[in-house]
């Protein structure tokens, strides 16, 4: 919002100045090089061919000159291309689609939790408030594991899942890529709260049967976020080892993680975790450049465990029964929004046009030295960014970013709509939004999209992506069969 | 759960749920008509016998799966009880699903078959609507793993929801799905008869009986133990008893005429009272195979008996239930209006009553391209004076025109109409 009134910014005359302004600070290269350029030009013109032929024998050129000329040339030219990073495309993901069996209506839900929970109504009522505002859709899918009353979470159910959300994913990926296994140099594989021994990146390479010297990660613990670091670490990578294929798989296996308790600051995460995944083929090569969908910008990490309310505030604990679960503190918004702003602050200056850094920047000055009760001026990201993918936690997280920064509705519809078909597949939803544009139709060349995610610890990261090439309708993926049916409106309150 | 035990052969229920593939949406409601109503406080059990080589290599989940798409088209079967402001019970069609049990069983499905039937209850789950109506499934499927690999299918079934009929197309649907068979999406019929015979007395129904209000609980309020007994009468000796006791007119008496005649001197002749000098039948004539909506179309009629039921000759009592049953839909449709919705009925068990099932198709269903060994239904939640199923049944030993009879009756009464059959009829118990 800029420091004048509403009433004035509104007005037609200061939106006309406002938009003239911006382009002359946006293009004001461009604006300083014309009059030279033009400067120039009339010079040679006015200095005549003849005077131009004289000027050029004049310059005596000497063989040595000359070489040392060429040579300085194509060595500065030499440690140009090779400081230069390596550009990091995004050929493809593909994002899993859980079967029929595993829907969980909101009747079905409330049902078991009222079985489970018979001794503590209150914590039933709880669950339902919860479930009726949660935004979630009747489509959303639970493990089969979890179907049972009470749920069933062995070991064996949950590496179950894992391979089934996984390889159905890769699987999915090799088709759409024609990637081979045997291409794949780096693995990279995060899912928060299961990890076994040995690792899912190791099950990936026994099933697929993947290169002896592939290098693998597994991360684990890192939370909703964790996708956006495989990202980064899979850009680190890719940077090191020159013509590589990396493959990053995002999910989590909720089997496991089912609270089976009653207490309620950890019954949130029942309510609106479900089952995902999603596997995405990175690349540093020059052959991908013409089919890559997208092309790696920026990864802006901020954590902020430093302080103790951010880091407790997801804490995976015990409760009086020795039940494990994950409480979630009441502070949660008010952290989130803090770790919002630190990742704003470090990525505004990386993709805000001029026009909005210098306003940030008079405004901050105005504040610091003038007068502190100025406004402070929240640059408008809408002009860097046309795609915003705000990672689907829950209602209030999406809500929150869309009040921060400003976001018309159909800015975070893709984030709405990925919580109520999929429910928050954690570190995969960012790529069900992503998913969601293209089946729509909206994304187009040069589209610069926004991906934002929370996670415990408290991290809040950001990745910056470039749109390749156009991609058009209609798209594979896991809005396919219901992607006519969105938008949906999503009630405040849905009656159960 | 209960430990594996000769009393108890069952044991190890998982429970779990299943809903249909797509979103029903729409929040669709089902309004019960008067005949729902009515049967209310009853339920329908089913179990499906299939040998180990129509169950071999089928896991839980290729059993789960078809219920999926079976719900999407059968809806109904999803739904919950809910009450409108009026206080009258519908159906909410919101998706809450199928209960599915799982369960294991020391025996063989042949020594089971073998055993005194008493026990078939076992195989399909208690189901009671309440305390919390609102949440409590229409419908539950076990399926119970024998010893030697076979496996059965145990159905129970509100009756609120919909007849026998409506419960064996529900699970043919499912077989039909499971044999990935395409299945024709038939419209489904409006609601059925209330009666196509116009009212000419208005008096109470006989075949219905108000009960105490059970509130949110629905189940018949019983002072005795109700237990149940299964037997088979091969198409020879009900031919046998046709030919020799109707001699007067042996082609107008049908197979459940003569079984419910046979059943019901049986009985009088057991009881101290010699009672009961009415029955209630249960039939349905026109039931629609095909349809994807459950609904309770059954006809309801009482036969009445104004001599001694136990000293009379077989024929004429054949004679009189073939002849003089009196259809009451009207009447019931009369009674349940208005602020009777609220009130509770019960119409098995108000009577001695006979249900007539022969028209079932319970064979229609396959596993694996095999037929059940054996299917048999039985009612649950009935009333004090009883009630006989009388279904098709599928004997080895050539014709297929017997019957298996269910009957469920107060323990005591039980055992001396077992004796009773067998010194009579012969019938083998």
């Amino acid at each position: 919002m800029p420091p004048a009134s509403p009433d004035f910014s509104s007005s037609v005359k200061l939106k006309y100045v406002k938009l003239g302004y911006q382009y002359v600070v946006d293009h004001f290269l461009t604006l300083l090089l014309v009059p030279v350029m033009v400067g120039i030009l009339i010079e040679v013109v006015r200095l005549g061919p003849q005077e131009i032929v004289n000027l050029w024998n004049s310059l005596h050129f000497d063989l040595i000159q000359i070489l040392c000329s060429s040579f300085f040339i194509i060595f500065i030219a030499t440690v140009y291309f090779m400081s230069k990073p390596r550009c990091i495309y995004l050929v493809d993901y593909a994002c899993y689609k859980p079967p029929v069996t595993c829907r969980v209506p909101f009747a079905t839900f409330m049902e078991h939790s009222r079985l489970i929970l018979s001794n503590n109504p209150k914590s039933v009522e709880f669950q339902m408030r919860i479930l009726e505002r949660s935004g979630l859709g009747e489509e959303t899918c639970l493990p089969p594991a979890i179907h049972y009353i009470p749920p069933k979470p062995t070991m064996e159910a949950a590496r179950g899942e894992a391979e089934v959300v996984i390889f159905s994913a890769m699987d999915s990926l090799f088709k759409k890529t024609g990637l081979k296994p045997k291409d794949i140099d780096i693995l990279i594989v995060n899912c928060s709260l299961f990890s076994p021994t040995p690792s899912l990146s190791a099950m990936v390479i026994n099933k697929y049967k993947l290169r002896s010297n592939i290098k693998s990660f597994n991360l684990s613990g890192m939370g909703c976020s964790a996708g956006l670091i495989s990202i980064d670490l899979a850009r680190d990578l890719l940077q090191v080892h020159p013509n590589s294929n990396a493959v990053v798989v995002s999910t989590e296996i909720i089997t496991p993680n089912y609270y089976q308790g009653n207490e309620r600051a950890m019954l949130l995460p029942n309510c609106l975790f479900r089952m995902g995944g999603a596997a995405i083929l990175l690349s540093n090569r020059r052959s991908e450049r013409r089919r890559a969908k997208y092309r790696l910008v920026h990864v802006v990490r901020t954590h902020k465990g430093a302080d103790d309310k951010a880091y407790r505030c997801v804490f995976e604990e015990e409760d009086k029964e020795g039940k494990v679960g994950i409480s979630l503190s009441k502070d949660l918004m008010a952290i989130a929004g803090e770790a919002l702003k630190s990742n704003i602050t470090t990525i505004g200056p990386l993709v805000l046009p001029g026009s909005e850094q210098l306003l940030f920047l008079l405004t901050l000055i105005g504040r610091k030295v003038f007068n502190p009760k100025w406004k402070p001026y929240i640059p408008d990201f809408k002009l860097a960014f046309e795609h915003f993918c705000i990672h689907a936690g829950g209602r209030a997280v999406i809500d929150e970013l869309q009040k921060n920064l400003q976001l018309s509705a159909e800015h975070v519809e893709a984030s709405r709509m990925t919580l109520h078909r999929f429910g928050n597949t954690s570190s995969s939803s960012l790529w069900y939004e992503m998913s969601y544009l293209e089946a729509k139709g909206r994304m187009k060349k040069g589209d610069r999209i926004w991906q934002i995610a929370f996670g415990s610890g408290f991290k809040c990261n950001s990745a910056v992506w470039k749109c390749n090439r156009t991609i058009k309708k209609p798209t594979d993926g896991p809005w396919e069969d219901c992607i006519h049916r969105y938008p949906v409106h999503i009630p405040e309150v849905v009656k159960l | 759960m209960v430990s594996g035990s000769l009393e108890c052969p069952v044991r190890g229920e998982m429970l779990s749920s299943v809903v249909p593939a797509k979103a029903t949406g729409g929040n669709k409601d089902l309004e019960l008509t008067s005949m729902d109503l009515a049967m209310k406080l009853h339920y329908i059990k089913g179990a499906y016998f299939f040998q180990p080589e129509a169950a071999q290599g089928l896991s839980i989940h290729d059993l789960k799966e078809p219920m999926f798409q079976c719900l999407e088209l059968y809806y109904a079967a999803s739904g919950r009880i809910r009450r409108s402001e009026s206080g009258r019970p519908f159906i909410k069609c919101n998706d809450g699903g199928v209960r599915i049990v799982e369960a294991q069983c020391d025996k063989s499905v042949d020594e089971w078959l073998a055993m005194a039937r008493n026990n078939d209850h076992m195989l399909a789950h208690d189901q009671v609507l309440g305390p919390d109506l609102g949440f409590s499934p229409l419908v539950f499927v076990q399926f119970t793993r024998f010893k030697c690999g076979g496996v059965s299918v145990g159905l129970s079934w509100a009756h609120v929801l919909g007849d026998a009929f409506s419960a064996s197309n529900f699970l043919n649907l499912w077989g039909q799905i499971m044999a990935g068979k395409q299945v024709p999406l038939q419209p489904n019929s409006p609601a059925h008869n209330i009666s196509q015979f116009p009212i000419s007395i208005s008096r109470k129904p006989f075949s219905l009986k108000k009960v105490d209000p059970v509130g949110d609980y629905w189940l018949t309020p019983n002072n005795s133990k109700m237990v149940t007994h299964s037997f088979r009468i091969t198409a020879k000796q009900l031919h046998y008893y046709i030919t020799t006791y109707c001699i007067h007119d042996p082609n107008k008496i049908s197979d459940f005429e003569i079984i419910l005649a046979m059943i019901w001197q049986s009985l009088s002749k057991a009881r101290e009272d010699s009672g009961p000098n009415i029955v209630t039948i249960c039939s349905n004539n026109s039931a629609d195979k095909m349809a994807m909506l459950p609904s309770n179309g059954m006809t309801l009629s009482t036969v009445e008996a104004d001599f001694c039921v136990s000293k009379v000759e077989i024929g004429e009592l054949a004679k009189l239930i073939a002849e003089k049953r009196m259809d009451e839909n009207g009447l019931i449709g009369e009674l349940i209006k208005g602020d009777e919705v609220r009130s509770d009925f019960i119409v098995y068990g108000a009577n001695l009553t006979f249900v007539n099932l022969e028209g079932m198709n319970v064979y229609g269903i396959e596993m694996k391209g095999l037929k059940p060994v054996c299917v048999n239904y039985m009612m649950n939640g009935v009333g004090e004076e009883g009630t006989v199923v009388v279904l098709p049944s599928n004997e080895k030993d050539g014709g297929n025109n017997g019957k298996m009879v269910t009957i469920t009756l107060p323990q005591h009464l039980l055992l001396k109409l077992n004796n009773r059959l067998q010194i009579d009829w012969n019938i083998v118990i």
